[in-house]
């Protein structure tokens, strides 16, 4: 048998008011990977990561992390338990400084040293943010913003992180610059890390095992690499049209996920 | 009321004993002439501004009139003789149902012309074999596309002179000579018709009867599809006498959404409504069908198995998901409704208490339920073109809808037997057709006669006489009748000869297992086999949905058909299914498609029926992991 997962949502369901946002998801999050979860617009997927990290309270399902059962849990004390969540559009604290965001990172913590020796680390990852340590977040570009966003929860020393659209209005050079850094925190420190995405390309190649998802549900699983060959992925994720007949097509053929 | 009463005026009456000894009447319509275009032009005559078509453009329902739709088959007749089509060349159409279907349909055989069909899910290499199999001279498409589909069979289709596009959205740029627009077609075709006035008409009246007026390709469950031809003289015979027996009248509405290339829509649907006068409403598109069918509330409608399926799906899952107070309101509701449907079922008077209760539930909760599908103003709907549960008939009886199934095939133009409304016997596709012979051979196959049966195969001679021998058509379809009701069993040819010697007719099992709401579809396996084996294609939503309820772990349908709770579910089902079958006959092992199976998929036929042949080769290794494990 197989080692029991990091993290296992099982048919969760969550809703806005009325409104069904996901209908029933279950996914995995093995221990040391990185999984992605892929979909367009209103998918879903930032709800899964408001769900997992409590945010969100599910009508049903289960969450099980680390052999516990945290659904249903506050966020705090979510986060205490080794999940932490970088935020869609980055929300870091724009009147403190970039000092101040990460210490906010490790506020659950209380052993001085290792927060120090971890705030070295988000330096020695990032040290765009060492040199604007002093500096207030608010004015920051919006790539220096999301490192911070990502820092800042590396800071409570996770387990697994929770990366919410890092790719968001950032230049190509430094989406694939951050992106190598993320694949570095994953295999120098170990966590696992969940990573919901637009940007198919870059979430495909940084992944290990990856979801897609339409209107609250999965309609396609599988490894990252064997997703990329899916002729449904290329068309409708990755952009690559297969040429037709004449130049200039627009149609686009259905959809089948297999 | 003048004109009902000249229409009424032009019947004539024939009554005759049928070989089944049976008294046969059908009526001969003088006023109408004897094509479908001549046809066209009295109603257009008669009717003029009157409303015929409807579609939907930008949100608001759009009127065609008589004299509209006249002009517009007019216009595509000219155009194609202006393109040096002569009577008996073949056009075909590679659309949705939509009204340009019908201009087309009827522009192509008012110009003395063939109209062959093909599906707008179908591959471009099978719209390359239609076009080759037709000698299609012109194809008309409806959009970029099923233009594209065009582009790539041209190459291996030298008949093939002319591309007509109806919606030119994203084609500015589209430069082939082959290729015009539909309304550049038009153009000409009206420039053509002013020119040469008189001209239309006197074509029209040139039309016999025994010309052949429309190709319907046969969904083929094996081999590939054979084009049936069909008369003006078959289509007519089948309009006077199937709105007459359908009680369908002038002003009614009806909802247009099934393939036009099936007969089911193209005969039973656009030509019944255009030989009634019933309005025929065009969908917007297969994705709000359900929608357009709730604003629309239509008096008549026929539909696929499939249709009514869901609906009632839909409406269970609204009743789960109801509060306590409803979901009481409901039961009791539907309660009354099943006693007076199986009151009316047995041929008995409910009693007046059930009438009472029946008409609160009517008024209190079945209307709303009624309205909720778009089904409150329905006078009859008909269900055919495959097996239907007697549970579900019974469902929309309780719930006020008179469901009635209809029993044919393209052969037959459409409809052979249909459920008499004052005599529903669960179970059965009704009685024969009163204008029409059916009796059975005597390995029990379904034989038909009379001037409904096709005039045969389009170019394959040896494949007619094989299907009509001595004057009957042999439908292929295995039966038994009791009181003149028949009961379809099976495709002859499906009989599985197990290796114990056992004859079993797989349809019967299959049957029982679709009528599961968890099972979509279900192939039956053991032609010279030890024992009997299935392919089961679940049905994702309501299995889905089950998983859901169960807390059953899954992401996708390969996942959901894989989980072990599933297996054991459809295990159940099965397992209930084979508590009605002698034990030779019960299947001892299963398997689930993995893959969730669409339209545009080879293994299924368009109206989502299973492919036999086809899924015994694709599967064919998973069938052998049924004979090989045990």
């Amino acid at each position: 048998m197989s080692t029991e997962p990091l993290l296992s949502v099982a048919n969760i369901e969550t809703f806005y008011g009325p409104i069904q946002a996901i209908r029933g998801i279950s996914l995995d999050v093995p221990q040391g990977k990185i999984v992605t979860v892929l979909g367009a617009n209103g998918a879903g997927k930032t709800t899964i990561l408001k769900t997992i990290s409590g945010v969100m309270d599910p009508e049903r399902g289960q969450i099980r992390f680390d052999g516990h059962d945290i659904m249903r849990m506050s966020p705090d004390k979510v986060m205490r338990r080794g999940i932490c969540h970088s935020p869609e559009g980055r929300e870091v604290f724009p009147f403190l400084t970039v000092h101040e965001n990460l210490v906010m990172g490790s506020y659950s913590r209380s052993d001085k040293a290792e927060i120090a020796q971890d705030l070295e680390m988000c330096y020695e990852y990032f040290p765009r943010l060492k040199e604007r340590q002093h500096q207030r977040a608010g004015q920051m570009s919006g790539g220096e913003q999301q490192m911070l966003a990502i820092s800042r929860a590396l800071m409570g020393r996770p387990k697994l992180l929770l990366l919410d659209e890092p790719s968001l209005g950032l230049s190509p050079l430094l989406v694939s610059q951050i992106f190598d850094i993320v694949k570095r925190i994953n295999r120098e420190r170990g966590v696992a890390i969940l990573l919901v995405e637009q940007n198919a390309h870059i979430a495909l190649k940084t992944a290990d095992y990856g979801y897609i998802i339409e209107v609250g549900r999965i309609v396609m699983e599988g490894l990252c690499a064997e997703l990329m060959e899916k002729d449904d992925i290329k068309e409708f994720y990755l952009g690559q049209k297969q040429e037709g007949v004449r130049a200039g097509r627009r149609w686009k053929r259905k959809k089948l996920w297999r | 009321m003048e004109e009902e009463e000249t229409v009424a005026m032009s019947l004539r009456e024939r009554r005759w004993t049928g070989a089944d000894g049976r008294q046969c009447v059908a009526y001969e319509d003088d006023g109408i002439g004897v094509s479908v275009p001549s046809m066209l032009l009295a109603r257009a005559r008669a009717e003029g501004g009157t409303t015929i078509l409807r579609r939907k453009d930008r949100g608001i329902w759009k009127e065609v009139t008589w004299d509209q739709l006249a002009a517009q088959a007019r216009h595509v007749g000219m155009g194609l003789k202006a393109l040096g089509f002569t009577p008996g060349d073949v056009a075909a159409v590679l659309a949705e149902t939509i009204p340009e279907w019908v201009y087309t349909d009827l522009g192509i055989l008012g110009a003395g012309g063939i109209s062959a069909g093909i599906y707008p899910t179908d591959a471009p290499a099978q719209v390359a074999y239609l076009l080759n199999n037709s000698g299609a001279r012109v194809i008309f498409v409806e959009n970029e596309e099923q233009l594209d589909k065009a582009l790539e069979a041209k190459a291996t289709c030298p008949a093939l002179s002319r591309i007509v596009i109806f919606d030119m959205t994203g084609l500015r740029d589209l430069d082939d000579p082959m290729c015009e627009s539909f309304a550049a077609f038009l153009a000409r075709g009206e420039a053509h018709d002013r020119s040469l006035p008189g001209d239309w008409e006197a074509g029209i009246a040139r039309i016999s009867g025994e010309q052949t007026a429309i190709l319907v390709y046969t969904s083929g469950t094996t081999g590939p599809p054979k084009g049936a031809m069909l008369s003006h003289r078959n289509i007519l015979f089948h309009c006077v006498n199937g709105v007459r027996l359908a009680d369908q009248r002038a002003g009614d509405e009806r909802l247009a959404f099934l393939p036009m290339c099936h007969v089911a829509e193209r005969i039973v649907g656009i030509y019944y409504a255009l030989y009634a006068g019933t309005i025929s409403n065009y969908v917007e598109g297969p994705e709000t069908i359900a929608e357009n069918l709730r604003e629309l509330q239509p008096t008549i409608m026929t539909a696929v198995p499939r249709f009514w399926e869901r609906f009632h799906s839909r409406i269970q899952i609204a009743v789960q998901e109801a509060t306590w107070l409803q979901r009481q309101f409901y039961r009791w509701a539907i309660g009354a409704g099943l006693r007076v449907a199986d009151a009316r079922v047995a041929g008995k008077s409910p009693g007046a208490l059930n009438r009472l209760l029946y008409g609160l539930a009517s008024h209190f909760v079945l209307g709303s339920l009624r309205r909720e599908i778009g089904l409150d103003r329905i006078r009859w709907a008909y269900v055919g073109a495959a097996p239907i549960s007697p549970e579900l008939i019974r469902w929309y009886l309780a719930l006020g809808v008179t469901l009635l199934e209809v029993y044919g095939q393209t052969e037959c133009g459409g409809i052979a037997t249909a459920m008499p409304a004052d005599n529903i016997r669960l179970g059965t596709v009704g009685v024969c057709i009163p204008y029409g012979e059916m009796k059975l051979s005597p390995e029990g196959e379904v034989l038909l006669r009379g001037e409904h049966v096709f005039q045969g195969y389009w170019n394959a001679p040896e494949k007619t006489a094989d299907t009509i021998r001595d004057g009957w058509l042999h439908t292929g379809d295995v039966g038994e009748m009791r009181d003149g009701f028949l009961r379809v069993t099976d495709r002859m040819k499906d009989i599985i000869i197990t290796s114990g010697g056992k004859n079993v007719t797989p349809s019967e099992l299959e049957n029982e297992l679709k009528f599961s709401s968890f099972i979509a579809d279900a192939v039956v396996i053991g032609d010279k086999r030890k024992y009997l084996s299935c392919l089961i294609m679940i049905d994702h939503e309501n299995v889905e949905k089950w998983a859901q309820d169960q807390n059953v772990t899954f992401s996708n349908f390969a996942s959901l058909a894989r989980s072990p709770e599933v297996g054991k579910l459809i295990g159940r089902e099965l397992e209930r299914v084979n508590q009605k079958f002698a034990r030779v006959e019960q299947i001892k092992q299963f398997r689930l498609i993995e893959q969730k199976l669409e339209p545009e998929d080879p293994e299924l036929t368009p109206t989502m029926k299973l492919k036999r042949s086809f899924v015994h080769d694709k599967y064919r290794d998973l069938i052998e992991t049924m004979y090989t494990d045990a």
